[in-house]
């Protein structure tokens, strides 16, 4: 009997480490408010809002991809112009920042199961075919989120086929989706790191001194009439109220686009051009293009989910600057190379919108994403009128 | 199965209730670790198993057969037998391939076209520590220095024990056998210093974790890097494998005390030695041990003026060990020649009183010295090819170098330093003072459960030890 007490000790102390651990760890992360709502808000918001969309008496519409599609496609200036032409159409915006294919297949199962329970279909399904997120150098960047992003966005079947094949891993994964509220250590590793070392400014051209501060001015300026005009409307976040995206032009008072005019040449001198356009081929080696198997794969699921549950898929490629950005010789064959494998793999024909005679270079905000209130809004008119045949 | 992650986590829960609550007997205890193990060790790759279970079964017999035999060459053809097993599964396994590729190498030097097939299997977890485990046992008996003892099951369930399977500490039939034999109640003192240990640990391969970033960016990319960021990456290489390597085993002995076994220290705060030849008796100190034991003492030790020579085959052999490259056998030559050229030293009446000096700023730069080349050894065991390991030799010996410094690299450069020293502090004074700790239950305790918390909120349990691949 007494061999038992001290065993019986041993196993308390090691449940009470266990315990503590995990309330410890959840008392700092609200501490700190680092919930992954946080971290991840836009895409759980989306989400979120899943039912409410569905729910929608309209025909739906979802633009599905990257930090392109977000800034590149207004659905309320889609649905305005739809409704003009007699057409009744609720559209959103699933464009997401730094959510490669890989996420975006797990996410497109969960918008899937959604619209599967409620016996839902989407009119349109529009999915955006981003090289430049589907290549190595994307991935490599993208691993330390990887276990949060799975345990957030996989359902439990999903980790435990995960589990079936490396029961560590599974049963890491389900540790972070239960006991640490979607954080992986990785992800706190390296938001702490963040804040001790701030992330590194490529800054190899610079622009003077007089146009650093003008910008600065007009950056604060611009802040400050968003704030005045609509002081609900975080455009960080996804809000059902603005469709996933923001406001459009004929919502905005004639102060606020009038600062734009000043905004716009001050953050596309040649300097942040040039320093914006290294930092997208060191982060996602947008000119070579190496394709990661394992993005295109998952890019080919992620249309395959989208095809389960919509009347009609769009793959589109959006609009590229094309004064900062052109792919290498070998860049473009193996685009063409990646192009083929998806078209094959899901019968799809790939609408290549990259470049349009509608679109210049003025209309971008950066190397690579339209600028609000003048690209976005070009573009949009021009899906609207290719699609709205098809709607 | 990594100590610092949830599946192991529930792994050792469940033992311990099957181990502590339900298996009170012996008998029952010893088969519940045989289990244990194997499930523990199948976790990477049941595939294996036989030849672990192999191996212990093999030795045991060769054992009972040398104690058995009155027979002076008869015994000498078993423990040869034993030796050619042992060391030709290491062969096989771990070295087959660098042999292959080497010979063709050399032959290409003297203008002989050569490529083999290599073998391409791969290295089961753990091989090289339990091989030098179970070959101690047969050399032992074969020395006379134990007696075979009976008991098969025991024999496996101490070679398998999955405490310090993979990473050791390499523990000596002698040290483990009786204590399995006879499985002792842990003593709650034990348990509280195998909880400091266990959270002494964690806290060590978190850091370690850490450190891995800027040792890999300076091992990976030191092209790029100013002499300042390439001291740092190596800076941090050096904590990084004593935090992983030192952290893995003290929570092998923790476990273990937990379970009533007591295993011997493997580290004593290394980096504050003052001599390469106070480095080996602070670091691994099981594999030093077992080098100096079983290999240097056969080659002849210090006697017949071969002192030198078996020295540097000793610590040669010791790098290849670590793995089949030649990094890992310059690392071994370059811990030859230092602890040789300080044999050599202390006979120079100028050196010799330098040695024997205790005065503060001399011990100061004795540790300097040391510590100096400690990390040169470092960049061999750490570099992938001898090509880099050169080129970042030259990078630190660069002053003045004109690479711009990267972002917050006096930071983190501070950062790094402090982290191994502080981790030093705190070995220290676990092994003098834990129990001044460990009288005050509600501090004691707080600790344990604030670093336990610090370390699973930060640490990455999907980095493996390092160690391991040994």
């Amino acid at each position: 009997m007494n061999d038992r007490i001290v065993y019986a000790k041993i196993i308390f102390a090691i449940a009470l480490c266990a315990s503590t651990t995990v309330a410890v760890m959840h008392g700092f992360l609200s501490v700190v408010d680092a919930k992954s709502g946080g971290v991840f808000s836009r895409t759980t918001l989306a989400r979120d809002a899943l039912t409410q969309i569905i729910n929608e008496p309209n025909d739906l519409v979802i633009f599905y991809g990257s930090s392109m599609t977000r800034a590149g496609f207004s659905p309320r200036k889609f649905d305005k112009d739809l409704k003009e032409k007699g057409k009744n159409i609720k559209s959103f915006n699933f464009g997401f920042g730094g959510l490669n294919p890989y996420f975006q297949d797990f996410l497109s199962r969960r918008i899937k199961d959604e619209f599967q329970q409620q016996d839902r279909k989407l009119k349109l399904a529009m999915i955006e075919f981003n090289p430049f997120q589907t290549t190595k150098t994307r991935w490599n960047r993208a691993v330390p989120v990887v276990d949060s992003f799975l345990s957030m966005l996989a359902n439990d079947s999903e980790l435990l086929e995960i589990a079936k094949q490396d029961i560590t891993r599974g049963i890491l994964l389900f540790n972070i989706k239960y006991l640490r509220d979607n954080l992986s250590s990785e992800i706190i590793t390296s938001s702490v790191g963040r804040e001790i070392f701030p992330p590194y400014q490529w800054e190899q051209f610079k622009d003077s001194e007089e146009t650093k501060n003008a910008r600065r001015e007009i950056s604060n300026k611009v802040n400050k009439l968003f704030e005045e005009d609509y002081p609900d409307l975080n455009y960080q976040d996804w809000m059902y109220t603005w469709q996933g995206a923001g406001t459009i032009p004929e919502e905005r008072s004639e102060k606020t686009l009038k600062a734009f005019d000043v905004y716009y040449p001050l953050i596309q001198t040649d300097a942040q051009m040039k320093n914006d356009r290294l930092s997208r081929i060191r982060s996602a080696d947008i000119e070579e293009l190496h394709f990661e198997p394992l993005l295109v794969e998952s890019f080919i699921q992620t249309v395959k989910n989208f095809q389960q549950f919509s009347n009609h898929v769009e793959v589109i490629m959006l609009p590229r600057n094309t004064k900062w950005i052109s792919n290498t010789p070998e860049g473009k064959k193996r685009l063409v190379a990646a192009i083929q494998q998806i078209e094959k793999a899901t019968g799809v024909k790939i609408r290549d919108h990259q470049n349009l005679d509608i679109i210049n270079p003025s209309m971008f905000r950066d190397t690579t994403h339209l600028a609000r209130y003048r690209g976005d809004v070009i573009y949009t008119d021009f899906l609207v009128e290719q699609y709205q045949d098809s709607l | 199965m990594i100590f610092n992650t949830p599946i192991f986590f529930s792994f050792f829960l469940v033992f311990m209730i099957f181990y502590g609550l339900i298996f009170v007997k012996q008998k029952s205890k010893v088969y519940l670790i045989i289990v244990a193990s194997l499930v523990f060790y199948g976790a990477w790759n049941y595939a294996f198993i036989p030849l672990l279970v192999g191996s212990a079964v093999a030795d045991y017999f060769i054992a009972q057969a040398i104690g058995n035999s009155d027979n002076q060459q008869h015994k000498k053809r078993w423990v040869t037998l034993s030796l050619i097993i042992n060391l030709g599964i290491l062969a096989l396994f771990k070295y087959a391939d660098f042999v292959l590729v080497s010979v063709a190498d050399i032959l290409q030097i003297f203008g002989y076209q050569a490529s083999f097939d290599t073998l391409g299997w791969v290295l089961p977890v753990g091989i090289s520590f339990y091989t030098f485990q179970s070959l101690s046992y047969t050399i032992d008996v074969y020395r006379g220095e134990m007696k075979p003892r009976k008991g098969l099951v025991e024999f496996v369930a101490a070679l398998s024990f999955f405490p310090q399977l993979v990473a050791g500490p390499i523990l000596r039939a002698k040290q483990i056998l009786p204590q399995m034999h006879a499985i002792s109640l842990p003593k709650w003192d034990a348990v509280k210093h195998g909880f400091l240990l266990i959270t002494v640990g964690l806290l060590k391969k978190t850091g370690a974790d850490l450190l891995a970033i800027p040792a890999q960016k300076a091992f990976e990319a030191h092209e790029n890097l100013s002499t300042l960021e390439v001291w740092t990456g190596v800076l941090a290489f050096a904590g990084q494998i004593y935090g992983d390597f030192s952290g893995y085993t003290d929570m092998a002995i923790g476990i273990a005390l937990l379970l009533g076994f007591r295993i011997p220290l493997n580290f004593r705060v290394p980096y504050f030695a003052v001599s390469p030849v106070d480095f080996w008796k602070r670091w691994h100190i099981s594999l030093s041990g077992w080098l100096k034991d079983y290999l240097y003492i056969s080659l002849g030790g210090n006697r017949d003026g071969h002192r030198t020579r078996n020295v540097f085959i000793t610590m040669l052999l010791g790098g290849l060990w670590h793995g089949a490259a030649w990094t890992f056998v310059a690392w071994g030559a370059f811990h030859g020649l230092i602890i040789t050229l300080t044999h050599y030293l202390s006979g120079v009446k100028f050196f010799a009183a330098f040695n024997r000096d205790n005065h503060f700023l001399v011990t100061f730069v004795k540790w300097l010295l040391t510590f100096y080349l400690i990390l040169i050894g470092w960049v061999f065991f750490r570099a992938t090819d001898m090509e880099s390991a050169i080129s970042i030799l030259q990078t630190m010996h660069q002053f003045g170098s004109e690479t711009e410094l990267g972002a917050n690299a006096m930071t983190i450069f501070i950062m790094t330093s402090v982290w191994v020293l502080l981790v030093h502090i705190m070995d220290f004074y676990v092994i003098k003072g834990a129990d001044k700790l460990e009288r005050k239950p509600w501090l004691f305790w707080f600790l344990i459960l604030l670093v336990q918390s610090l370390c699973m909120l930060v640490g990455e349990p999907s980095n493996e030890f390092i160690y391991f691949q040994f």
